[in-house]
């Protein structure tokens, strides 16, 4: 299969920090991956040295390109939503609409319209009278219009309500994805897109906390539940995390054997929310 | 092509009001000024008892007085439009590669598959063609209105327009050398425009500020060390920049030639250029040894601008 991106050293240093430390990163064709971290942990670093927004050192190549060289080449097959509300607040719909057209190669206009026809946004609007969920569903609209091989979206919901984020989400599932695009997404919501997820990059103080398949993910590790007096039990078999909730401890495992944990309580698989805590909470101690 | 005409599409859009409006009301001023003219002219205390005796005076000059005050008051008229246009253009030229960065509108404008250095020439020809075309459009229908008003309210008085201006004043020939004038002067000021857009690219705030302070800062410092070293004001920055001022291939001022008092180009208190307004003179600007070192500080000055544009998204 081949890799859309791929990094080797990847490194962004700014004055006096280092926001992307030494990164190698392989995303193969197809896949939908959520990159996830604290704020501060680099993703936006990352992202912008990835649709050549920002210089950095190390290896990177995007689609065969160099992000940094051949930032408008590589647009006509990237595309991406870096925020919510930077569509540019003069505009008309339909100026932006013509100039999309006429600047991007693989744009249909049909297909914009369609999306917008399920929405309130009309084509006289100018950006700046559209609420805050509008613009998105018109960015979203021109996006999934254009015909590329790699999306990014950073952010893409942020400050949007939960109406809005689940129709955002559904419509680039259901009209968007399929095995000739990838997704790459970073949110903090990380619960609203984990079902959509296929692969799941932790990332931390610059560097990678974990690289996986969400189907691996679910093979690795494993949430046990207990009461308070089988706790101790659990304790031995060396978990990464504990924590407590309504008097109950629970507990995350890497590679543990089920059938064993399952003598002790309750097993499921971590929420990547849990997971993305528990690995946090080991990086730092 | 087609991406580099959409990127202008969109300079037109965005700035409608400084581009379009902005000539219009120019326009609508001339017009209205011309109407009040023409209802209120009885009520001057003027040596002319009506517009009717007036006409009959200026029909009875000589034709070639005639011709030549027409010719020269056609050319002057382009000089309103054109001050305002330098305005439009500063300012436009200032905001061109701030304003995005400031309502971040330039990470969706860089979601496209456009160059910066694209992007960046739209703005530069916008400036230098764009607006002043579309200035000397309406300049010229302001001019083509005002004489049909004049040849109807002649024809109600009984005159006949066709001999008395409208065969006089060569308009054709001045409103080429107007757009003439618009475009190598544009060329001419291309120094003016990389500043303008190097700060535009650069200022983190008010860049207007940054424009103008450190020229200024630049030219009293010299002044003052000039001074203290021969006690005498030289040739400066400031100086340098009157004489390009002054020396422009745009209509702006009058002048003393040989067959009479005309229009001139520039200002002519230099003796450095023929300021007869003629579209040999204009070339000779932008054919000379000033223009190659303006066109030397002009690409400085816009590749510093495409560096700084292309960093503008790095934090």
């Amino acid at each position: 299969m081949n890799n859309v991106i791929e990094a080797k050293g990847l490194t962004k240093r700014y004055s006096n920090t280092i926001a992307v430390d030494n990164i190698d990163l392989n995303i193969p064709e197809g896949r939908i991956v959520g990159l996830i971290g604290p704020n501060g942990a680099g993703k936006t670093s990352a992202l912008k040295a990835i649709l050549g927004l920002a210089t950095y050192d190390g290896h990177l190549s995007v689609l065969g390109k160099s992000p940094s060289r051949d930032r408008a080449a590589l647009m006509e097959d990237v595309c991406f939503i870096a925020d919510v509300a930077v569509l540019p607040r003069w505009i008309r719909v339909w100026q932006l609409i013509e100039l999309t057209e006429k600047i991007h190669p693989k744009f249909s206009r049909d297909k914009c319209l369609q999306y917008l026809s399920s929405t309130k946004v009309t084509l006289e609007h100018r950006v700046k009278q559209l609420s805050k969920g509008m613009v998105a569903q018109l960015h979203l609209a021109i996006v999934m219009a254009i015909d590329v091989k790699l999306l990014v979206l950073d952010e893409p919901t942020l400050g949007l309500d939960i109406l809005f984020r689940k129709q955002f989400y559904t419509n680039l599932l259901n009209d968007y994805f399929d095995e000739q695009r990838t997704i790459l997404i970073t949110t903090h919501q990380v619960e609203e897109i984990e079902h959509i997820l296929s692969d799941l990059i932790f990332i931390q103080d610059g560097r990678i906390a974990l690289d996986s398949s969400m189907d691996d993910v679910q093979q690795r590790y494993s949430e046990l539940m207990v009461p308070p007096d089988m706790a101790a039990a659990a304790r031995e078999l060396q978990p990464m995390n504990e924590r407590e909730l309504f008097g109950r401890h629970i507990f995350l495992f890497e590679d543990a054997n089920r059938m064993q944990l399952k003598e002790l309580g309750e097993v499921r698989t971590p929420s990547v929310a849990d997971l993305f805590v528990a690995i946090m909470n080991g990086g730092e101690s | 092509m087609n991406r580099l005409m959409a990127l202008m599409k969109r300079e037109f859009w965005e700035n409608k009001g400084a581009f379009r409006t902005t000539p219009l009301v120019i326009g609508g001023i001339f017009l209205a000024a011309m109407v009040m003219f023409l209802v209120t002219f009885n009520h001057f205390d003027n040596e002319f008892q009506s517009l009717k005796e007036l006409l009959r005076f200026v029909a009875q000059q000589d034709v070639e007085l005639r011709d030549q005050i027409l010719y020269a008051a056609n050319l002057e008229m382009s000089v309103f439009f054109s001050m305002v246009l330098a305005f439009v253009v500063f300012f436009y030229l200032l905001g061109s590669l701030y304003d995005d960065r400031k309502d971040r509108s330039i990470l969706f404008w860089k979601s496209l598959p456009a160059s910066d250095t694209l992007t960046l020439g739209s703005k530069l020809l916008s400036a230098m063609f764009l607006a002043p075309f579309i200035f000397w459009v309406v300049y010229v229908i302001t001019h083509i209105v005002i004489m049909l008003l004049f040849s109807v309210v002649i024809l109600i008085l009984g005159e006949n327009p066709w001999t008395l201006f409208l065969s006089l004043g060569s308009p054709f020939e001045v409103w080429s050398l107007v757009l003439v004038s618009y475009f190598t002067n544009s060329i001419w000021l291309l120094p003016l425009y990389g500043w303008l857009m190097l700060v535009s690219a650069f200022a983190p705030r008010i860049p207007l500020l940054f424009a103008i302070l450190p020229p200024v800062i630049l030219g009293v410092l010299e002044l003052w060390i000039d001074f203290l070293q021969t006690f005498t004001l030289n040739d400066n920055l400031f100086g340098l920049f009157g004489r390009w001022f002054a020396n422009s291939p745009l209509i702006m001022s009058g002048d003393e030639h040989d067959n009479g008092f005309g229009a001139a180009i520039g200002i002519p208190i230099f003796g450095d250029y023929d300021h007869e307004v003629t579209v040999a003179n204009m070339f000779d600007r932008i054919f000379s040894t000033d223009m190659l070192i303006g066109l030397a500080i002009a690409a400085v000055f816009l590749g510093g601008a495409l560096w700084l544009r292309r960093r503008a998204t790095e934090s």
